[in-house]
């Protein structure tokens, strides 16, 4: 157990080093010189890192909602009925998953620029709902495939209304599901590099295209602390959403549907 | 239904659906119907106008200046310096966005030109190189002939071959100098106390410290440049008596590209097995090759920008001990520009930036190694006495080779052709043979 | 009346599924279908606002006569070939070994899960830090005095087997399948490998006829991303692969950004070899594992 934790955070441990390190050159195993440079430089407005966190919770947020907005209801009608069409809405659902996003993001571009939503945080915003809608839409449909729906009648019959209903019965039931795919839905948007670089065409920088701007430039202190920063959101989103993770299948139930 | 017959209800709803899709892609909006093409300054909307309506009309406006993005020093030096002049004196707000790659800059302006948008355009200034330029002008996707109006162009000299020709395209007033540049070699003097001094020592060198040598793989700028270097010596050999290298100096020639290019590879291919790796890859970029020198993988490293070794010194990415210098068979030397697209949205605002970055000022405060470093493009000669010995009293950076020292042993660059072939036929013919 | 009733309630019941439903039909036939129609379209050379509107094979013609291209597709299934193998065994037997531990404390199952949420990009970066010659595992070997230089390092990152992208991939991705496989093994409980075990099973008959046959249901779907990820994943093989031959995705994006215009049919070609090859080689292992689950 301990090994495979140490192994797991192998990877992470260099980033961290670099990020207080300071002309640190072969064969020095520790860094020759510590610094706090790298963080005073990452945190300067000249590198941008306050409008990138700005883009990147922007357009992670505008998909979040957008994402949830269409792919719960579209959850819960998969998630809880058996209908004619049924396999080829699950196949639609199915396709951006393993058909990669590079493959569809070339193509959506020049829709996008043509349609001048590209360079845009909307545009950015409306192509990470190719990857994220189907997680959401599937993880949902498992939330609601062990979700009763007699609770509901139930309730109607005992006289609540449609909304308190809601509010009530499934919500409590669903909601933390919804929650944690809500969670990562945004985690999602926001690490992705490629469809942003592409329709942001360098307008809208997210964190990491500026990570990455860093790490090919070989500004490895500078690399090493944007990658923390950017990793602490995503840490502490499991560290919150844990408590309805561990144990229970249901979140991860719409990855198993596939 | 059976399976089957439900896969191909399944098919056909998903062609349906497609076909409604493409209806709707390719069908709407037809754009206005001028072609694409450069744009000469005459033709635009500031025709006729003289610089003080230019600076007024560029008030209150927001220029999207794309460059390279990988220098903490550089980026500062815009967001700070530039910008708050840009702010302070004409009001206009600088937009600094950063690339990992110029072209992908190039590429944007491309896009949108394929897909109609030949105004309003999301880029406005792009810092530019040779290759570049010439896909952008060929393209006709620049803002041109604009020189005249430009205050600053007054300083500069303008029959100077390399501010006529970039990277022997015809610059046709089409972009604007910012920054001279020259090729350095870079060692540890802490390592290396005698570095080679010219192409064949170089090769012999890399040969007598096996695994010690490499070069990014073209078509990366400083690759692609290094090779050039091979490229010319073997000229020189090769046609010892009709001038040396001076036979690649004009239009693309087929029948001497083909056979400098042979002899090229040939010399390659055969320091390859001594080089880092074994010649088994190359960096992938100048990127790589720093890091590679900065972990003492390899022992030499090169720049088109010797300015850039002071501020990775100065940032801790190399050794203090960090040296450059000239080759004595000669090293290539060019300037660097900034270019405007011709569907930028605020050319007026991009012009003023584009005459601030050359005025004199701004090319003094720039050639301070604390703040960037690069040399002036500007003709000192011409300036004021007093600028004069202000660029004379410009502070240098130890690990930066001196100007004077660099400037006799510069090398004209080849026309953007034979870059081209180089670029397309080392991978070939090197790498994966 | 009341057949007549309940036909119109079910009428109004799927009208239901299918409003609900709309939303996300939408953003996938427009964005997804619509982007690869799109892409096919310039694949085939069709692109009538230029004035091209004879459709023509040239682009997959110069494509698939192309050693660089064939290379990049060999390397590319290699990779996600041995990633999602490695990623699944591991993950198998991480999630058996951890099972008492993971689910009974939240704080092992965040350890766990940790890397789930550390992006790609991250974790390429931290690798390439950690295995290139003069990372950090490489200075550790000269100071145990291993090595002298770092060229005596073997070469791990921009490798001739992409090792480095590969640990990158088993690093991120065994976390994720194991998480999938500890959620059955949570949900089913322990009583079905009891009973066998008490039956007279050894490990190994327990471990193939009843573990296994539980956890298949989501060590599949699980294996199936992660080979789809690392297909067409760009990120990884960007940061730590050779420059050539590359990964067909970065092949594909630095054909889109060639600043040629005439090579933008050819990265769309190559995008389309993606999406059919990914399809394809999905297809037929969900069709091998089927057949297997049955028999």
């Amino acid at each position: 157990m301990g090994l495979l934790l140490i192994a797991l955070a192998l990877p992470i441990l260099p980033l961290a080093v670099w990020s207080v390190s300071f002309r640190w050159f072969y064969p020095d195993v520790v860094p020759s010189v510590w610094s706090l440079e790298a963080w005073v430089a990452v945190l300067s407005p000249a590198n941008n890192l306050a409008a990138a966190t700005a883009d990147t919770v922007a357009v992670a947020s505008l998909v979040t909602v957008l994402a949830t907005l269409i792919g719960v209801p579209a959850g819960r009608a998969l998630g809880l009925n058996e209908f004619p069409g049924k396999r080829v809405v699950e196949l639609l659902i199915l396709a951006p998953i393993v058909v990669p996003g590079v493959a569809v993001a070339l193509g959506i571009h020049g829709l996008f620029i043509r349609y001048g939503i590209a360079n845009s945080r909307l545009g950015v915003a409306v192509v990470h709902l190719v990857p994220t809608v189907p997680y959401l839409t599937l993880l949902v449909s498992g939330v609601f495939a062990n979700f009763d729906t007699d609770y509901e009648l139930q309730a109607r019959s005992l006289g609540a209304s449609a909304l308190a209903t809601q509010r009530f019965v499934t919500l409590p039931a669903v909601g933390p599901g919804v929650a944690v795919g809500a969670l990562f839905t945004f985690l999602i948007s926001s690490s992705q590099y490629v469809l942003t670089l592409l329709i942001g065409g360098g307008e809208v920088v997210t964190l990491p295209l500026l990570l990455f701007s860093f790490a090919r430039s070989g500004e490895n202190a500078i690399a090493g602390a944007l990658s923390l920063v950017y990793i602490a959101p995503g840490v502490v989103a499991l560290w919150l959403s844990s408590r309805h993770l561990s144990g229970n299948s249901a979140a991860l139930g719409g990855l198993q549907k596939l | 239904m059976t399976r089957r017959q439900r896969l191909f209800h399944s098919l056909a709803v998903l062609a349906a659906l497609a076909g409604t899709a493409a209806a709707c892609s390719t069908g709407s909006s037809q754009n206005e119907s001028d072609a694409v093409g450069l744009v000469d300054l005459e033709e635009s909307e500031l025709a006729g106008a003289n610089w003080d309506e230019i600076v007024a009309e560029a008030e209150g406006g927001t220029v999207d200046w794309f460059l390279w993005g990988g220098s903490d020093q550089i980026n500062s030096y815009i967001s700070t310096e530039v910008a708050d002049d840009m702010a302070e004196q004409f009001d206009i707000t600088i937009n600094r966005v950063g690339v990992s790659d110029t072209a992908d800059a190039v590429n944007q302006v491309l896009s949108e030109a394929e897909a109609g948008r030949l105004s309003d355009g999301s880029v406005d200034l792009i810092w530019i190189n040779g290759e570049n330029f010439r896909t952008m002008k060929q393209g006709g996707l620049l803002f041109c002939g604009y020189w005249d109006v430009l205050p600053s162009m007054e300083f500069v000299d303008r029959d100077d071959p390399a501010v006529l020709f970039d990277f022997g395209t015809p610059v046709d007033q089409c972009e604007v100098p910012w920054n001279r540049a020259q090729v350095a070699l870079i060692y540890d003097s802490a390592t290396l106390t005698t570095p080679p001094t010219d192409i064949d020592a170089l090769l012999e060198f890399a040969c007598a410290n096996p695994g010690t040598v490499t070069y990014p793989a073209p078509p990366d700028f400083t690759g692609s440049v290094f090779v050039r270097h091979v490229f010319y010596n073997e000229a020189d050999r090769l046609f010892a008596d009709e001038g040396g290298l001076d036979v690649l100096l004009g239009a693309f020639d087929d029948e001497v590209y083909e056979e400098v290019a042979a002899a090229t590879w040939a010399t390659l291919n055969e320091v390859e097995p001594c080089l880092w790796r074994g010649g088994d890859t190359y960096p992938a970029d100048k990127p790589a090759l720093d890091q590679l020198f900065a972990n003492s993988e390899v022992s030499l490293n090169m720049t088109y920008e010797p300015a850039e070794v002071g501020l990775a010194v100065d940032d801790g990415l190399f050794p203090e001990t960090t040296r450059t210098y000239g080759l004595q068979s000669g090293t290539m030397a060019n300037l660097n520009f900034t270019a405007i697209p011709f569907n930028s949205s605020n050319k007026a605002a991009a012009l003023v930036v584009a005459n601030y970055l050359l005025s004199a000022e701004a090319q003094l405060e720039k050639a301070d190694p604390a703040v960037w470093g690069p040399q002036t493009v500007l003709d000192v000669d011409r300036l004021p006495e007093d600028m004069q010995a202000m660029f004379q009293a410009v502070p240098r950076h130890p690990s930066v080779v001196a100007p004077e020292e660099l400037a006799p042993l510069a090398l004209p660059e080849l026309q953007a052709d034979w870059v081209t072939g180089i670029e397309r036929d080392w991978s070939a013919n090197v790498a994966e043979r | 009346m009341t057949v007549r009733n309940k036909l119109s309630e079910n009428a109004l019941q799927r009208l239901r599924i299918w409003l609900l439903l709309t939303p996300a039909m939408t953003v996938i036939v427009m964005l997804f279908v619509g982007g690869l129609i799109a892409g096919l379209a310039r694949s085939l050379n069709y692109f009538p606002l230029i004035g091209l509107t004879e459709p023509n094979l040239d682009a997959y013609r110069a494509v698939l006569g192309d050693e660089t291209f064939l290379r990049s597709l060999a390397v590319t299934s290699y990779i996600s070939f041995t990633a999602t193998a490695i990623s699944s065994v591991l993950a198998v037997a991480a999630a058996l070994l951890l099972r008492p531990l993971v689910l009974r404390q939240r704080l092992f199952y965040f350890m766990f899960s940790l890397n789930l949420t550390v992006p790609h990009a991250v974790g390429a970066i931290g690798i390439s830090y950690l295995l290139s010659q003069g990372g950090l595992a490489s200075r550790l070997a000269r100071s145990a005095g291993l090595t002298d230089r770092p060229a005596d390092f073997p070469a791990l990152v921009a490798d001739p087997w992409a090792i480095g992208i590969i640990v990158e991939y088993v690093w991120k991705e065994t976390p994720f399948i194991g998480i999938v496989v500890l959620a059955i093994l949570a949900s089913v409980g322990e009583d079905y490998e009891s009973a066998a075990r008490s039956l007279g099973a050894g490990r190994w008959q327990t471990f193939r006829y009843v573990t296994m046959p539980l956890v298949l249901p989501g060590l599949v779907p699980a294996s199936v991303i992660v080979f789809a990820f690392t297909f067409g994943a760009f990120e990884v093989p960007f940061l730590l692969g050779r420059t050539a031959p590359t990964t067909l995705p970065v092949l594909a994006y630095r054909s889109y950004t060639d600043v040629d215009l005439a090579a933008r049919p050819e990265a769309m070609a190559i995008s389309m070899v993606i999406a059919g090859t990914s399809a394809l080689i999905i297809s037929a292992y969900l069709a091998l594992t089927r057949h297997y689950s049955r028999g």
